[in-house]
């Protein structure tokens, strides 16, 4: 009645039951891990009722395979996830993650090969199935892996060198791409090795030229741009910056996360909020949650909206900084845009409107723009 | 092509249904079935049922109740045709040793038919579907807008300034919807940690509640009365006790709401139990709760900071408290039962009155409210243990155990029962 696959469905029910056991005694009784393996367990029962019932699929007038099985290295990289697993309960949670990848990718090959080497007397169709069975999912995973390494490592050339080195190299590279490519297309009988050994040599290039250019780091343009705090600006007069205005995105794909449209049409500033069919010129956001204003300039001039963010630290933009870092002026603002532009920011007000002063509440003015300002509510 | 039975072993590997189904285990399946089938026919027949889908009470409900009761019957119908047919087909054919019959490569007339008769169905419901789904989405008739915020395991209303209606101020409330009635309302829904769903059944459909995003939904009831609901997308501990009520008045009573609700604090007269009861709820309380208008004894205004001590960043404030029928996210009622069924059970024309009274001494469901400020992650499950907080980085999620004395609860009791 049990056999092989039975005993393993069977006893990992079990250890998943001891595991339950145990989280709700020394774990805590009431946490979503209880209920996740108490939803494994009961998963783990069900899978063991349907191999019971199956007879594990057995045959048992198929003759089964007496060869010894091959050596494999699953057990060697089942291992090194376990310590890199158990590692990571104590160093990193990435190593956590990934040791338990590894673990779990290493028991899946393990248990199909121990499979296939049993499957049948026939040794080539027994490797035959188990490349059914794998390959559609190793090689997209290879592949998927192997570019992206390939795509990270260019990432940081282009970070390193400069714009027209960039440039330079980007149509040289696909050139490359282009001629060698077209090279195996022309002549197709070339041996494989030739091609993998190609193909191999510019991964590896590629790969070095990334390392070179981490240990590079950024090329000074960038790293003058990062220094005047792209993201999470506060010099927000009217004036233009050097980075930080540059090239200002004109148009937006956002419109579904935008707690007002902020315009400003003949010299005056309203907010459209979504529900109400009028105008309004105060927006009521709910506290601690990131909201979204867009801002539409439909002003002739360039400009740029301005969020004041309270007295105390009561707000913060998207990027996570604390507003106030950089002075005393506690805003943050848009680039500026010119007529018929648009653009987003993004801000969390974690302070209610009643623990601002009375005569200085949130609000969303334009730099440069007297007398014209959209009240934020905090309730 | 005639086939004949194969001995080869490859054929007779085949899984045997008519085996497996005389092993005891599968009897004992199929009673298991039977009987979970059983409960949940039986458990669909009652009648009191708050969240019942079948029993619109507004416009928006209406709307698609009209359209799933056809569609049901229909459903219903091929529904019986197709199992006939399967059962029919597994009595008629099943293995009973004898040979395969022949075997042909289709028949294009029968499928030709068994595909375009469903399309054909599938269409006349999509076009009645989509129209139904349009007309839900309409916004541009919306007469009163409520933003509505999801958090484990309670949801926030909040009432920006709308003049037309008296509210000249935001309100803020939480645990129950208050609405005028035959009023076109508009929820503008998000979420502050994971995703909700925001499911009043007599008044409209479910609408998720997701982080970063702000979805709306239409509410209209049609007459005055309390609607109950609950949060239908699986959110955490707790999520079967996230529940919410929309409360339904006549417009002269939401406009005495809205009054109330604007109204200046009113702190407890100095030496009583209540006046006690500020003292520790500015202790303890504040730290996440807000009361609009309270003090500190410097004068300052108490400013509550559930940003620094909950990871959703919010807790429910408690203006007004008393004004609710509920608490803790609606899971227990502020009032007793029997006053509960008083203000359920009322008639439309009473329902205002009854509701507007909001909660005193006599009503109030004391063993519940002393429970939960005794020890609140004892009676509703929360990630609130100190020792459990290093992913959060020592925030709660939930209300977490304040160790309040017995002397304090009475003292907070007293006080909160202030709240009106």
């Amino acid at each position: 009645m049990f056999k092989v696959g039975s005993k393993l469905f069977l006893g990992t029910t079990g250890f998943a039951a001891v595991n339950l056991v145990a989280y709700l005694i020394f774990v805590e009784r009431l946490a979503i891990g209880g209920v996740a393996l108490s939803m494994l367990f009961a998963a783990l029962i069900g899978v063991s009722a349907a191999v019971l019932m199956i007879n594990d699929g057995d045959d048992e007038t198929q003759p089964r395979d007496t060869a010894l099985t091959r050596a494999s290295m699953w057990p060697l990289i089942a291992a090194v996830g376990l310590v890199l697993l158990v590692l990571g309960l104590v160093v990193s949670q990435l190593y956590f993650i990934f040791g338990g990848i590894v673990l779990v990718a290493a028991l899946a090959e393990w248990m199909v090969q121990a499979w296939s080497e049993t499957a049948s007397d026939d040794p080539a169709h027994n490797e035959f199935a188990r490349r059914r069975l794998l390959h559609p999912i190793e090689f997209p995973v290879i592949a998927t892996l192997g570019l992206g390494v390939v795509i990270f490592s260019f990432s940081r050339i282009m970070l390193a060198i400069s714009k027209n080195a960039g440039t330079v190299a980007f149509m040289v590279l696909s050139a490359l791409v282009l001629a060698v490519g077209s090279m195996f297309a022309i002549r197709p009988a070339l041996k494989p090795a030739l091609v993998s050994g190609i193909c191999v040599i510019g991964a590896v290039g590629i790969v070095a030229g990334g390392i070179a250019g981490t240990g590079a780091g950024l090329r000074p343009q960038l790293a003058e741009a990062a220094a005047e705090d792209h993201f999470s600006h506060r010099e927000c007069g009217p004036e233009k910056a050097k980075y930080f205005d540059k090239k200002a995105m004109k148009t937006l794909s956002l419109r579904s996360n935008v707690a007002a449209v902020i315009e400003l049409r003949d010299g005056k500033l309203t907010a459209d909020v979504y529900g109400f069919t009028r105008p309004q010129q105060q927006v009521s956001v709910p506290r601690a949650n990131p909201v979204t204003f867009i801002f539409r300039n439909f002003d002739s001039a360039e400009r740029r909206m301005v969020a004041y963010l309270g007295t105390a630290a009561a707000a913060m933009p998207v990027d996570g900084e604390m507003a106030g870092k950089h002075g005393d002026t506690n805003e943050t603002c848009t680039q500026l845009i010119p007529q018929g532009a648009e653009q987003a920011l993004t801000i969390t007000y974690n302070k209610p409107s009643i623990a601002q002063d009375n005569d200085k509440p949130f609000t969303l003015t334009v730099a440069g723009l007297e007398g014209q300002a959209i009240e934020v509510v905090v309730p | 092509m005639n086939h004949r039975r194969s001995t080869e072993p490859h054929v007779t590997r085949r899984f045997s249904l008519s085996r497996m189904r005389r092993t005891p285990l599968s009897r004992a399946m199929v009673r298991a079935t039977t009987a979970v089938g059983a409960v949940v026919g039986l458990g669909s027949c009652a009648t009191n049922a708050a969240q019942d889908t079948w029993q619109p009470k507004g416009p928006n409900a209406k709307m698609i109740d009209d359209l799933q009761q056809p569609i049901f019957a229909v459903a219903g119908i091929i529904g019986i045709i197709v199992f006939a047919a399967v059962s029919y087909a597994i009595w008629r054919f099943k293995d009973r040793g004898q040979p395969i019959p022949e075997q042909t490569h289709g028949k294009p007339a029968l499928e030709i038919t068994l595909t375009v008769i469903p399309a054909l169905i599938l269409a006349v419901v999509g076009v009645f579907t989509f129209r139904v789904i349009f007309d839900l989405a309409k916004t541009d008739d919306t007469e009163l807008v409520i933003n509505v915020t999801g958090q484990q395991w309670w949801w926030e209303y909040d009432y920006p300034a709308q003049n037309e209606w008296g509210i000249t101020q935001p309100i803020i409330t939480s645990g129950q919807l208050v609405m005028p009635v035959g009023t076109k309302v508009l929820l503008r829904e998000t979420s502050r940690d994971v995703i909700h769903s925001y499911w009043i059944p007599a008044l409209n459909g479910k609408r998720d509640a997701v982080p970063g995003r702000i979805h709306t939904l239409r509410l209209e009831a049609d007459e005055p009365g309390i609607y109950a609901g609950q949060c239908t997308e699986f959110c955490g501990l707790s999520h079967a006790n996230m529940r919410m009520e929309a409360v339904a008045l006549s417009k002269e009573d939401f406009a005495t709401w809205v009054a109330n609700q604007q109204a200046a604090y009113q702190s407890p007269a100095e030496g009583t139990l209540a006046k006690e009861g500020e003292s520790v709820f500015l202790n303890q309380c504040v730290r996440c709760h807000q009361v609009d208008g309270l003090k500190r004894p410097d004068g300052s205004l108490a400013i509550a900071a559930p940003d620094e001590n909950v990871w959703s960043g919010a807790a429910p404030n408690l203006t007004n408290l008393m004004t609710r029928n509920t608490f803790a996210g609606a899971m227990f009622d502020l009032l007793r039962d029997a006053c509960r069924d008083d203000v359920w059970n009322a008639e439309s024309a009473e329902f205002g009155a009854k509701y507007l009274a909001g909660v005193d001494e006599a009503c109030l469901n004391v063993n519940d409210l002393r429970a939960w400020l005794r020890n609140a992650p004892e009676v509703k499950p929360m990630y609130a243990n100190p020792a459990l907080l290093a992913d959060t980085n020592g925030k709660y999620r939930g209300m977490p155990n304040l160790g309040l004395s017995e002397s304090d609860i009475d003292k907070l009791v007293a006080y909160l029962l202030t709240l009106k």
